[in-house]
Order: structure tokens, then C-alpha cells, then sequence
């Protein structure tokens, strides 16, 4: 069953995530929701170090990634993973406020699954997030790999 | 003022040949002077070296013909120097001949030899010669001729005496001429022979040391000259070649300048450019956090929101989804400055066309009579002329919301010039108030309220922007409340940038 997969928000802005979190809430998928704050905690989770070390194995559903964010970025982050074999099956969306051409030229040349742009206005961020969380977290069946069961 | 001028610049080296004429400026010239040095800084470089040109020219001109002149005298005097020569010669022959007439007319007076007598008819043969050709060599000095003329007498008196004293000794034998044979029969007109001779040599001398002393003198005004006015010369070449040098030296260092410009504003177009990708990232987010930030108020405090305070929250997020919209259309119309250009084919048919099925939202509940022409095919960027004409019918459309039937009319103006092709759109919109006219394309520019018609004034600053890069021009007429012509120039093929 596909609801115990979380979903992994990558959003250095504590109010960006306040918000995707309440709009996730109204959906009743936020408790599956996994935050990290920077690209290398994101990391961090899928390789089960650091602070994650004790998580239980399995890859997220999916993973949301902000492009700016401190430390590692979005794009950095995409590299990574669609370069590992057991991370590449990780459905990503790029989640982001830049419509700039080249960020989603680039994006998509690295493998992202999705480019959504963070709208203003509250009501449709609520819907696209909404709708984002239902269909990769509920409706999008994940590849049937697990976490990196290597040790 | 250039005539006068001129002038000056003329006379210049002829100045300069006298000694120091540059030195003491009268008070008088000072004026012109200082005019035609300001004349001069108003000079092109071309104008510059084609004036120190010229000046270089007549230098030249001035110093060859003072050259010929002085070469020519030369030559003359040479020639009559060659003469001189031949007359001093001719006169000591002739001084001699007449010597030696009177010597062997003597000796035959005293032995009767034949050959003695043959010798002195030898020299009254030669006399008209000598004299024919005294009088050639000095035919241009009428103060010899006069001594000439003395001489020739003179020649002839001794000669005829000499003669007279001959015919008498062969008739009368020595005796009859003993006394004549001892005194000499022409003793006496020898004696002036001899003076005028003198004379004439002397005056000759004195004429040839005369040109001698003049040659020189000439031929050192030549040398100076020469001297002078190659100097002159290469003052002159010098200080056209400093204008040119000076140009070059101006020229490099003004490239030198626009590139380094141009290094300035490609630095200064890619800091431009992160500040609008940070715009377009940062200044949304805190956007974003305000509509949010209020809808989740709303929502936690839903039960007890008066009107008021509904109306309150409502403006705030109206205000951040304006704001939003603001920094979207700016981040487009910067961007439209940036993007590289395509240049294909357009069909204006097909684009309209396009634009149209794409409004057909818009257009639910409108009745608008639409008048579209047979439009050309033009040269461009597909994307950028689509956003100009979406930009004008989108307007067209907008302003007259008011009217009961819209009436909008797309066309090109005929005969329009080989140039350029020019689009309109017209409508029978409220129009605008031509005085209004060039803030029309400005960006935020508005000539109506918000509550009237809605938009950010950004698409027709848009519109103007993408036809200039397009190299045409973008301009519109209107009489307020009866309509507005919106027009589009686009370069024909082969004249556009």
C-alpha cells in the first residue's frame, strides 16, 4: 500500500512550508509529509545518514525540491539523484517561485518528472499543492524499490 | 570670414621667407590672427591635413618659381658671358691684326718682298669679317657700337694710308716712301686703334664682373631659398603628420573607450539579468506568504469575521495577486529586451487567427463585428509578433467592453512606401485623448482607472518594445469616445536590422 511511502518536501522558507503543509492538511496527507530544510539534509534522507540514520528503509513517493536552497540546491539535488541507479525511479517535481527559461530547460535535461511554478495567489497554490500531494503521494504508484538495502 | 582666411593661410610662407615676419605680430593682425586660429579648431582632421596640404603646395609653387626665375637669369648671363668671352677674344685678335698690318707693311716697304705684302692684304681682306662680326657680338651695347664705329674708321684709315704708301713705293721705289717706311703709315691710327680696343675690353671686363657678382648673388638666393623653403617644407608635413598621428592617437583611444563600454554594459545586462531572476524568485515568495498568510487567518476566524474584516483580507490579497501580476509582466518585458531574436516568415493570416481562437474565452457574452483584411507575410520572431498583436486586439477588445457593438477592424494601410508594411488595429473603443499620446507606450503607463478597465499597463510598452527590435515603429491615433487606430511598421524584407 502505498500510504505508508512518505513524501519528501524539500523548502529552505519556513512560511513556504507552513502553507504547503496547511494546504497538504486539508487533504489529510500531511502527516506523511517528510520536511527537510536545505538540499543536504534532502540527501541526507535518501542515503539513511546523518539525523536520518534511523529512519525506516524505503525510498519517498516522491520528492518536491525547491531550487533555491542554501547549502545544496534544487538542481544539485536532481543531479544526484537521477545519477544513483537506486534514486533515479524517484519521481521529482521541481516545486519553485522561478519561471526563469533556463532553470526549467535544465531541469528537465537533468530528469525532472515535473516543473510547477509556486502560484501567488493562495488559492491556487492551495489547489497545486493539493492536487501534487494526491496524485504522487495517493494516486502515482511508486517504483517497487526499497530504501538502499546494500548494509 | 574663410576667404579672408584663406588668405592668410597664403600668405603665410611667403611671410615666413622674410626673416622673422612671424615674430612681431602688428596689433592690427592680432585679430585676424586669433580669428583664424578659432577658424582652424573648428576644423575636421580631414579639413586639417587638407589645408597643411596645401599650404605645403604653395610653399612649393612659391619656391620653384622663384628657382626658375633665378635658374633662368643664370642661363642668360651665362650666354652673355659665352659672348664677352668671344668679343674679349675677337678684339685681341683684331688689336693683333692691325699690329702686324702696320709690322709687314713696314718690312715691305723697306725689302719690297711680295710675301710681306701678302700679308698685310691678307688682314685687309679679314677686316669686314672682323667687323661683321664685332658688330654681332655687340649688338645689344649701343655703348660699343659707338666704339665700334670709331674703330672701323679708324682700321679703315690706317689700312687705306697703308695701302696709299704701297702704290707709291711701286711706283717710285723705297725712296719715294723712306720717310713714310721709318714713321709708319698708320703709326698714329694705330696708336687709336689700340686705345679703343682697350677701351672696349675694359668695358667688357667690367660688364662680365658685373654678372659674375649678380649670378652669385642669385645663385645664393636660390640656395637660401631652397634651403628655406624645404625647411618650411618639413615644418608643414611635420604638423600635418602630427594632425594625423594626433587623429589616430583620438581614434584609438575613443575604440578603446566603446569597448571598454561595451564590456561595462555587458557586465552591467548580466547583473541586470540576476536581479531579475532574484526577482522573479525572491519578490514572489514574500507574496506568496501574504495571500497565504491571510487565507489561513480568514479560515481560523471565519465564524467571527464581520464584513469589515472580510472586505480588509480581501484587499490584502487582491493587492499581493496585483503585485505578483506587476513583477510577472515587468519580468516578461525585461526579458523581451534580452531574448535572442528569430527571424522567419510570419503569416499575419495564420497569427490573427491564432490569437483569435485563443480569446475565444474572453469573447463569451461580447458581440463584436470583426473586419479583418488579407494580411501580408512578414519577417520576424514568431513568439514577439504574436505578443504584439495579442497585446493590441486583446486592447481592442478590453476598451470597448462599453460599447453595445464592438467593431474592430484589422488591416494594412496600402501604399504605405516600398519601406516598411503598416498593421493596424482599429476599434470604436473610448478612445484616448491625443495629448495623452506619447505616454501611451510607456511601461505602467495608464490612461484609464483601474476601476474603469483592468491591466498594468505593460502590453503596449511591450508592443512598442518588440517592433523596435524589430527595427520598425509602433504609434496610435485616437479621437476620445469614438475609437482608437492602433499602428504597427514593420521593415519589408531585406531593409529590417
Amino acid at each position: 500500500m502505498t500510504a505508508t511511502k512518505p513524501i519528501l518536501l524539500a523548502e529552505d522558507n519556513p512560511r513556504d512550508a507552513e502553507l504547503a503543509l496547511a494546504a497538504m492538511e486539508a487533504e489529510h496527507i500531511s502527516d506523511k509529509v517528510v520536511l527537510c530544510r536545505d538540499g543536504a539534509e534532502v540527501l541526507d534522507y535518501l542515503y539513511c545518514r546523518g539525523q536520518f540514520k534511523a529512519r525506516p528503509r524505503g525510498n519517498p513517493a516522491v520528492v518536491f525540491l525547491d531550487l533555491k536552497m542554501p547549502k545544496v540546491n534544487g538542481l544539485e539535488v536532481l543531479r544526484t539523484i537521477k545519477a544513483d541507479v537506486k534514486l533515479r525511479p524517484i519521481p521529482v517535481v521541481m516545486l519553485t517561485s522561478s519561471r526563469e527559461e533556463r532553470d526549467l530547460t535544465e531541469s528537465y535535461a537533468l530528469g525532472a518528472n515535473a516543473y510547477v511554478v509556486k502560484p501567488v495567489e493562495f488559492n491556487k497554490f492551495l489547489s497545486a499543492v493539493k492536487e501534487l500531494g494526491t496524485f504522487w503521494g495517493v494516486i502515482n504508484e511508486p517504483p517497487p524499490e526499497g530504501c538502499r538495502s546494500t548494509h | 570670414m574663410e576667404s579672408a582666411s584663406n588668405q592668410h593661410s597664403q600668405a603665410s610662407p611667403v611671410e615666413a621667407e622674410r626673416p622673422q615676419p612671424a615674430v612681431i605680430i602688428p596689433e592690427g593682425s592680432s585679430g585676424a590672427h586669433r580669428a583664424f586660429v578659432a577658424w582652424f579648431y573648428k576644423l575636421t582632421i580631414e579639413q586639417r591635413v587638407l589645408t597643411g596640404f596645401s599650404l605645403v603646395f604653395v610653399g612649393i609653387l612659391i619656391v620653384s618659381a622663384i628657382s626658375y626665375y633665378n635658374t633662368n637669369i643664370l642661363l642668360t648671363n651665362s650666354g652673355l658671358d659665352g659672348r664677352s668671352h668671344d668679343l674679349i677674344q675677337l678684339l685681341n685678335t683684331m688689336d693683333d691684326a692691325m699690329s702686324e698690318a702696320e709690322d709687314v707693311h713696314r718690312r715691305y716697304l723697306v725689302t719690297g718682298e711680295a710675301s710681306y705684302l701678302e700679308a698685310h692684304k691678307k688682314v685687309v681682306r679679314q677686316k669686314p669679317t672682323f667687323t661683321a662680326y664685332l658688330n654681332d657680338l655687340i649688338r645689344e651695347s649701343p655703348e660699343q657700337q659707338q666704339r665700334a664705329g670709331l674703330l672701323d674708321r679708324m682700321m679703315d684709315r690706317q689700312l687705306s694710308a697703308e695701302s696709299k704708301a704701297t702704290a707709291q713705293f711701286q711706283e717710285g721705289g723705297f725712296r719715294a716712301v723712306k720717310k713714310i717706311a721709318f714713321e709708319g703709315a698708320g703709326k698714329r691710327e694705330l696708336g687709336v686703334i689700340h686705345q679703343i680696343i682697350m677701351e672696349m675690353d675694359a668695358h667688357e671686363r667690367q660688364a662680365v664682373g658685373r654678372r659674375v657678382v649678380a649670378s652669385a648673388a642669385g645663385t645664393r638666393t636660390t640656395v637660401a631659398l631652397l634651403g628655406i623653403g624645404a625647411l618650411l617644407q618639413l615644418v608643414l608635413l611635420a604638423w600635418v603628420y602630427y594632425f594625423i598621428r594626433h587623429d589616430i592617437t583620438e581614434r584609438r583611444r575613443v575604440a578603446g573607450e566603446l569597448q571598454r563600454r561595451g564590456e561595462l554594459l555587458e557586465a552591467a545586462n548580466k547583473e541586470l539579468e540576476a536581479f531579475s531572476y532574484s526577482v522573479s524568485h525572491d519578490l514572489r515568495a514574500p507574496l506568496r506568504h501574504i495571500d497565504g498568510y491571510a487565507a489561513l487567518l480568514r479560515k481560523s476566524v471565519e465564524q467571527s469575521l464581520n464584513e469589515k474584516a472580510a472586505r480588509y483580507l480581501q484587499t490584502i490579497s487582491d493587492s499581493a495577486t496585483q503585485m505578483g501580476q506587476l513583477i510577472d509582466d515587468l519580468l516578461v518585458f525585461s526579458r523581451m529586451g534580452r531574448q535572442e531574436m528569430l527571424h522567419t516568415t510570419i503569416h499575419l493570416d495564420q497569427l490573427i487567427k491564432h490569437i483569435l481562437s485563443d480569446l475565444r474565452l474572453d469573447l463569451q457574452g461580447r458581440e463584436i463585428s470583426w473586419t479583418i483584411a488579407a494580411l501580408p507575410a512578414v519577417q520576424g520572431d514568431p513568439s514577439m509578433l504574436r505578443q504584439v498583436f495579442m497585446n493590441l486586439i486583446a486592447n481592442a477588445v478590453k476598451f470597448t467592453s462599453t460599447r453595445p457593438i464592438a467593431r474592430i477592424e484589422i488591416g494594412v494601410v496600402e501604399d504605405s512606401g516600398s519601406r516598411e508594411i503598416v498593421l493596424f488595429v482599429r476599434d470604436n473603443g473610448v478612445g484616448f485623448d491625443m495629448q495623452y499620446a506619447p505616454k501611451l507606450f510607456g511601461v505602467f503607463q495608464r490612461l484609464h482607472r483601474a476601476d474603469e478597465f483592468e491591466g498594468t499597463g505593460i502590453g503596449l510598452a511591450n508592443v512598442r518594445r518588440i517592433v523596435h527590435r524589430h527595427g520598425g515603429r509602433a504609434w496610435a491615433e485616437s479621437v476620445p469616445d469614438k475609437g482608437a487606430t492602433f499602428y504597427v511598421a514593420l521593415p519589408r524584407r531585406g531593409h529590417g536590422v
